[in-house]
């Protein structure tokens, strides 16, 4: 749709993450897969070999493993803002699920709707917001241009 | 054509020091740059026509200069020795644009950065700083041991899905594509100016 008729937020940061301390905003990680189905065998893989891996190296977001029968395997991944995000991995291979799980790693829980500046600040002037009379020397009468007398 | 870039040349007036002779005019050539070979040739008399002088007003023949810069200069050195200034705010050239940035304030990049999150960067190419009562302008940048500006990887996401669609009407063609962009959010940590200013 266009932006106009779509949600949008402006740029933000979860509690001025980044000011002091970086602080991962992913919370927990739940892998739901099947046991035996042939659309979770990628993430049967990834189980064997990756995700204790992942685990160490994020040591603030926990990881649960849950097989579960006859289920769509799917990765839950709830932020420290309160959103949750749902991903659907059936068919997808081991080292696609671990790039998918460093993309929700990295990303704040955070709507992905249109950003409506690239930018913000808490401090937008420092010398002072401009208006017309600044740098403007105070004068009666009417304002002509400079006559330059210049040959 | 030779007639016009003739014309262009006799326009290209020196300073105007000879006004001695009222019908002739003097017209300055073209400098010629150091890796051409041909030696420079020396100043033409051109007669006053209608066309040897452009119509616009010649440009004032000094610049004005400013008086009291030594002044000035000792002035913001003692204001940043003294590190006598508060909040400062830069302009920085990043992922080809370029920002006005300060302390503790979020940038969205439209690409990926070879950088994890969490990651501190150095932003080096400062094109000007600037405080409450001053502001150094660089020409084109400061150099780096003028200014620090330096932020941290925050989040590294991916854009909300784009339409790219094409429709040729009456030919029945349509294409559609989504495109999902790669976005770094980097906040700006601290912005900083060396104690010594030459």
């Amino acid at each position: 749709m266009t932006s106009r008729g779509t949600p949008s937020r402006f740029l933000k940061s979860v509690l001025q993450n980044g000011v002091g301390r970086y602080i991962c905003q992913l919370k927990r990680v739940s892998i739901i897969f099947s046991k035996n189905a042939q659309s979770s065998l990628g993430v049967r893989d990834f189980i064997e070999e990756g995700v204790v891996d992942y685990a160490k190296k994020n040591p603030g977001t926990v990881v649960y493993v849950s097989p579960q029968g006859s289920r769509i395997p799917k990765i839950v991944a709830e932020y420290l803002n309160g959103s949750v995000r749902e991903e659907i991995v059936t068919s997808k291979t081991a080292p696609q699920i671990s790039e998918l799980l460093t993309k929700l790693t990295n990303q704040s829980g955070l709507d992905i709707i249109r950003i409506r500046k690239p930018f913000h600040t808490d401090t937008p002037s420092i010398q002072g917001q401009w208006h017309p009379f600044t740098n403007r020397p105070p004068s009666i009468g009417p304002i002509r241009p400079e006559k330059t007398d210049a040959h | 054509m030779a007639l016009s870039r003739a014309c262009a040349r006799l326009w290209r007036t020196c300073i105007s020091s000879f006004s001695s002779h009222p019908a002739l005019v003097p017209a300055a050539v073209r400098l010629q740059s150091s890796s051409s070979g041909t030696p420079a040739p020396a100043a033409v008399l051109v007669p006053r026509t209608s066309l040897s002088q452009p119509p616009w007003a010649d440009a004032p023949a000094s610049v004005p200069v400013e008086r009291d810069s030594a002044a000035v200069v000792t002035a913001v050195n003692n204001l940043i020795s003294g590190q006598d200034f508060g909040r400062l705010f830069a302009v920085v050239h990043f992922a080809g644009r370029q920002w006005k940035v300060t302390d503790e304030d979020l940038i969205l990049v439209e690409n990926h950065i070879p950088a994890e999150c969490g990651d501190r960067i150095r932003l080096e190419k400062v094109l000007l700083v600037g405080a409450q009562d001053f502001t150094l302008v660089g020409r084109p940048l400061l150099t780096k041991d003028l200014v620090w500006v330096e932020a941290t990887v925050v989040e590294k996401t991916e854009s909300r899905p784009k339409v790219h669609m094409r429709f040729i009407r009456r030919k029945r063609y349509q294409r559609k594509r989504i495109i999902v962009q790669p976005q770094t959010v980097l906040r700006i940590n601290s912005v900083r100016l060396a104690p010594a200013l030459t």
